[in-house]
């Protein structure tokens, strides 16, 4: 009873380190999108006599060893992999959020099944099926999507099923039901709660774990095909010419690298 | 000569005092208890003894131990003294063992590395330790195969290890029944004998009356009375004393039955209830009429509060019929339950769900604050969450929330086990207020016998399960009774 | 046994989830399957109409997928993994050859992890909120960040080119272990400190901690006896899990470095679409899991006697 007074001091919603991850990725995003607008250029044009030339004002990082512009390169791969990590983790959750709950509140054979298979795919690694899948589906961009939202969702899954298990069977929950409260009221006022901070975890560390799946895979030269500008695969290119034109290597590895730290400090710490 | 002496203690909390200066001395073979409710400070006073306060209080005072004295402010130098000078028997000790490490070895350790033994001495008087308190056999044991009692003892027998004369107990008696209540006073006192020093700190009435000795009566941080057991017992000298004392289930004066007993609400017939492969309890029949309390009590593990599940209708019956009263809604039969928190919604305020409940049931918004009034409780707590409200004042709003649905039953599961006694007192009159004036049919499970006894119109004593002779008395005992 | 039972069906479940997936990669496969993987098994200069029609009729190719499906299974159950498309090696004798290669680098990565991370989370986690904590949250948080490739990319241009100390590539010597093994332990010991440092804060909270105190032992002797067995089981439970982020790391590191092992393969065989090798390697990476995991639960039985029962 005495402990009461001490709970009641909660996280505030946005932390020091959320709110710098925030700001990571907004100032990611704002290069990507409003910089070609500012500085307007070709991705793939090439300009031999440019090969790996210092910055300029048409090219404000340099070219790279096809005389390409890096910075619209840099954009452009921007606008690639988060769109195709976003949209694998829009569906993953979306997938993992309704058969948890699904699974947490019918119990039984349903139950077990889809524990079944969540559990034979959290053997494999995930970059191993995005392989598989990719080899399969036509379309690079479509393959990462589909073999992405394979591997991202049993993390949804597994979450939102625990969690659902464990609010279902609490005290307050057969409180409500004792008064007559139906399953849309169970889940918007029990459930929801005490999922979505989870889900917003979940789909930090996911868009991570996705980007770094497509510009790992580029990086050995497995995922997205040249010429398309991807992070992974720019950096491949890049690194035979580092000591020529350090700044055209470096611009994709501290871009890469200052989004994820923002969507890993975004996802904070995956214990509370 | 005292064994341990204490002048003017405080502990403060930056501006803020928790503890206004108390003194005391424990001499050898007399106990001291120290007395109060949550909040009064009796917890800091021993911290503060053992300079074990949580980061961030100060404290401020004497302390003599032996023919040491040290300062409450520097907690550091108390380090030392643990152990060796002073053990401290912990609250719930079945989780103070190392879940991972054998009995007797977590007696053992502590001959060998804080008295020096070597290993095979220290092995050799860990076992006769054991043996001494009839645990001879559990010394291979692991913490998870213990019976709280026997827990208890391994916890004794390892604080005591490094050779302390002076033993601190923080709440021994905490969630245990009467007879296991009983059973720890007189083993802390035969453990202390005619040369140890005892200090016992709790808020349970009948633990202090049992060790005796001499008494502190601490609230909120102030020394309210001291002086021998006996004879605060026999006459309290304040009022807050005797208000205490009034609010022990033993004092208690019993409620008056009911003169007119409703049409049965619930009745069940031949019931038996299983967990898991093991038989609760089986052959119980009762019926529970309309402005009744019917009381239900019996040890941990005995099934009382399955009992009450299963009336509900939220766990299936092994054997046997229940029915409920034809005419009631289906909703209601409600529950109260033993930790208020965990039965509402935690992150919804709880006026919010309240009126969720209002409106589900089609009652006036009105009616929550009419509620609110005659059950004493304050209109601001509404835009609290349920973890910013008192124990106390949050069932009080469970209650309310059962209300507003107009129930025909209400079973209260050890809906006052958790709360101070003064507090207890007011829920429990509450509680059974309903059964009085709205006819309500009430059914309390507690393991608190005196409670039980006060305040209810028929009462079903369950005993250990396991045992068909018991199982057999149930029949009996509960038949009796309809 | 129940443990033991899961693990099975969860063995079972990857074989068919691993079955089914490279069934339909078959199927997927542009020209003449049938062709591709006769040619594997009797090799390009021998291979003729017949044969293929022979491994046509015998796994139902251009047939109903059920029946199909089922054969292919079946050929699995019984650890038929057939020959490569490429080399026309039997698959089992290439992933024997090769897994060899990536164990040894995979447990250096591990031991190496265990030496950097969970000192570290043990420390932190004595004292939380402390300066060390505070540190190892901003160090572990920004290596986390660091995908593989990045990392390795990183210690090449550092440490091989840059300072010239390390060999950037090549295997067979033990310096050949440093840069690859580094790059995978670097990532490990960043999630490793930070369990082991959340375990120990749990565990330095427990009231059987402070228990051992009062009994008069010494923090050190605490650590020593009540620490370091408690904070192994959920450490030791996490390697489980991990064992998977250790493999994609395998995969990715193999390839960048060259070392002939496992994951270097399958990228090979994903690559040219060489469907009983892709089988066969999955196969052992799943299986491998559930190995490694079956392994653990017995440990932590070991460890802990509330799981034992």
């Amino acid at each position: 009873m005495s402990s009461i007074d001490f709970q009641t001091t909660r996280r505030l919603p946005l932390s020091p380190m959320r709110a710098i991850g925030t700001g990571l990725i907004t100032l990611v995003a704002a290069l990507s999108l409003l910089g070609p607008l500012i500085v307007p250029g070709d991705p793939l044009a090439q300009s031999l006599i440019k090969a790996l030339a210092g910055p300029e004002t048409g090219a404000p990082l340099g070219y790279d060893h096809l005389g390409r512009s890096v910075f619209h390169r840099l954009a452009d791969a921007l606008r690639l992999s988060p769109v195709i990590a976003l949209a694998a983790v829009a569906t993953a959750g979306a997938a993992g959020l309704i058969l948890g709950t699904l699974s947490a509140a019918k119990g039984g054979w349903i139950d077990r099944i889809f524990v079944m298979l969540a559990d034979a795919l959290l053997a494999l690694p995930g970059l191993l099926l995005v392989l598989i899948v990719l080899a399969m589906v036509p379309g690079t961009a479509l393959g990462f999507w589909a073999g992405l939202s394979l591997v991202l969702w049993v993390e949804f899954f597994r979450l939102t099923r625990a969690a659902t298990r464990e609010t279902l069977a609490s005290p307050a929950v057969q409180a409500s039901r004792l008064l007559g409260f139906g399953p849309v009221y169970l889940f918007r006022i029990h459930i929801w709660p005490e999922i979505a901070p989870m889900m917003l975890t979940a789909a930090a560390f996911g868009t991570a774990t996705a980007i770094m799946a497509i510009a790992a895979l580029g990086f050995v030269h497995v995922g997205m095909r040249a010429p398309t500008p991807e992070l992974g695969l720019m950096m491949v290119e890049l690194l035979p010419y580092w000591r020529e034109a350090p700044v055209a290597l470096l611009s994709p590895v501290v871009v890469t690298f200052a989004l994820l730290l923002g969507l890993t400090l975004l996802a904070g710490s995956r214990e509370t | 000569m005292s064994l341990l002496k204490a002048e003017d203690i405080t502990v403060r909390d930056g501006a803020t005092t928790l503890l206004s200066p108390v003194s005391l001395h424990l001499d050898p073979g007399e106990p001291l208890v120290i007395l109060g409710e949550t909040g009064s400070g009796k917890s800091l006073l021993a911290q503060a003894l053992m300079g074990m306060l949580p980061e961030g209080l100060e404290a401020k005072g004497r302390v003599a131990i032996g023919d040491r004295v040290l300062n409450a402010g520097t907690p550091d130098r108390f380090r030392g003294l643990w152990g060796c000078e002073i053990g401290v028997l912990p609250q719930e000790p079945w989780l103070s063992l190392d879940p991972l490490m054998r009995a007797e070895t977590q007696i053992a350790e502590a001959h060998r590395l804080v008295r020096g033994l070597s290993p095979r001495v220290a092995r050799a008087r860990a076992a006769s330790d054991l043996s001494e308190l009839g645990l001879a056999e559990a010394g291979s044991r692991f913490p998870h195969q213990l019976s709280g009692g026997m827990a208890q003892r391994v916890a004794i027998a390892a604080a005591r290890a490094g050779g302390a004369r002076i033993v601190i107990a923080d709440e021994p008696t905490k969630g245990l029944d009467a007879a296991r209540r009983d059973e720890v006073a007189d083993l802390l006192l035969s453990e202390m004998g005619q040369a140890g020093g005892l200090l016992i700190i709790t808020h349970d009435l009948s633990l202090a009356r049992r060790i005796g000795g001499r008494l502190i009566v601490l609230r909120a941080g102030e020394v309210v009375e001291s002086g021998t057991t006996r004879d605060i017992f026999a006459a309290p000298g304040q009022a807050y004393t005797r208000e205490l004392f009034a609010a022990d289930p033993e004092s208690w004066s019993p409620r008056p039955s009911a003169a007119h007993p409703g049409p049965a609400v619930v009745s069940a017939e031949d019931l038996a209830l299983v967990r898991g492969q093991r038989t609760l309890f089986q052959g119980v029949s009762l019926e529970i009429a309309a402005g009744q309390v019917f009381g239900v009590t019996g040890p941990s593990g005995c099934g009382k509060s399955s009992l009450g599940d299963a009336i509900l209708g939220l766990i299936p019956p092994a054997h046997g019929r229940i029915r409920r009263q034809g005419g009631a809604h289906p909703f209601a039969f409600q529950k109260l339950y033993q930790d208020p928190v965990a039965a509402f919604p935690r992150k919804r305020r709880i006026g919010e769900a309240l009126a969720d409940v209002a409106t589900m049931a089609g009652c006036a918004a009105r009616e929550v604050d009419v509620l609110m009034e005659g059950l004493g409780l304050d209109p601001k707590l509404l835009r609290r969450r349920p973890g910013a409200v008192s124990g106390g004042e949050l069932q009080r709003l469970s209650l309310l929330r059962v209300l507003l649905r107009k129930p025909a039953f209400i079973f209260a599961d050890e809906p006052t086990s958790r709360l101070d006694p003064i507090t207890q007192a007011s829920v429990i009159r509450l509680v059974t207020g309903a059964a009085d004036t709205d006819g309500i049919a009430v059914m309390i499970v507690s393991h608190d016998q005196a409670l039980i006894r006060n305040t209810a119109d028929s009462v079903l004593s369950l005993s250990e399960p396991g045992n068909e002779d018991n199982a057999l008395r149930h029949r009996r005992r509960a038949s009796s009774l309809t | 046994m129940k443990l033991i039972a899961s693990r099975l069906v969860q063995a079972v479940m990857v074989a068919i989830l691993i079955g089914t997936a490279t069934f339909i990669m078959m199927r997927s496969l542009p020209g003449d399957a049938a062709w591709r993987i006769a040619a594997g098994r009797y090799g390009y200069d021998n291979v003729d109409a017949a044969a293929a029609d022979t491994v046509r009729a015998e796994l139902g190719i251009d047939g109903p997928a059920l029946p199909a499906l089922l054969q292919w299974l079946s050929d699995l159950a019984r650890f038929d993994f057939g020959n490569s498309l490429v080399s026309g090696q039997p698959v089992m004798d290439e992933i024997v050859h090769q897994l060899g290669a990536s164990a040894s680098l995979a447990l250096v990565a591990l031991l190496l992890s265990l030496v950097i991370g969970p000192p570290f989370g043990i420390l932190a986690g004595l004292r939380p909120g402390g300066m060390l904590d505070r540190v190892l949250l901003v160090a572990s948080t920004g290596v986390k960040a660091v995908p593989q490739f990045l990392m390795a990319l990183v210690l090449i241009v550092l440490l091989a080119v840059h300072l010239r100390w390390l060999p950037a590539a090549g295997h067979g010597e033990l310096r050949h272990f440093i840069l690859p093994g580094l790059t995978l332990a670097l990532g490990l010991a960043a999630v490793n400190a930070r369990i082991t440092r959340d375990a120990m804060a749990r565990i330095a909270d427990m009231p059987f901690w402070r228990f051992a105190q009062w009994k008069g032992l010494s923090e050190r002797q605490t650590l020593v006896r009540h620490g370091l067995r408690n904070v192994s089981v959920p450490l030791i439970t996490y390697l489980g899990l991990q064992f998977v982020t250790l493999v994609e790391g395998v995969i990715i590191v193999e390839s960048i470095f060259g070392w002939p092992g496992i994951g270097h393969a399958l990228v090979h065989a994903i690559f040219s679409r060489d469907v009983p090798m892709v089988q066969g390697t999955a196969l052992v990476l799943g299986l491998g899991f559930v190995i490694v995991n079956s392994a653990i639960d017995l440990a932590v039985r070991r460890l802990d006697p509330r799981v034992a029962g």
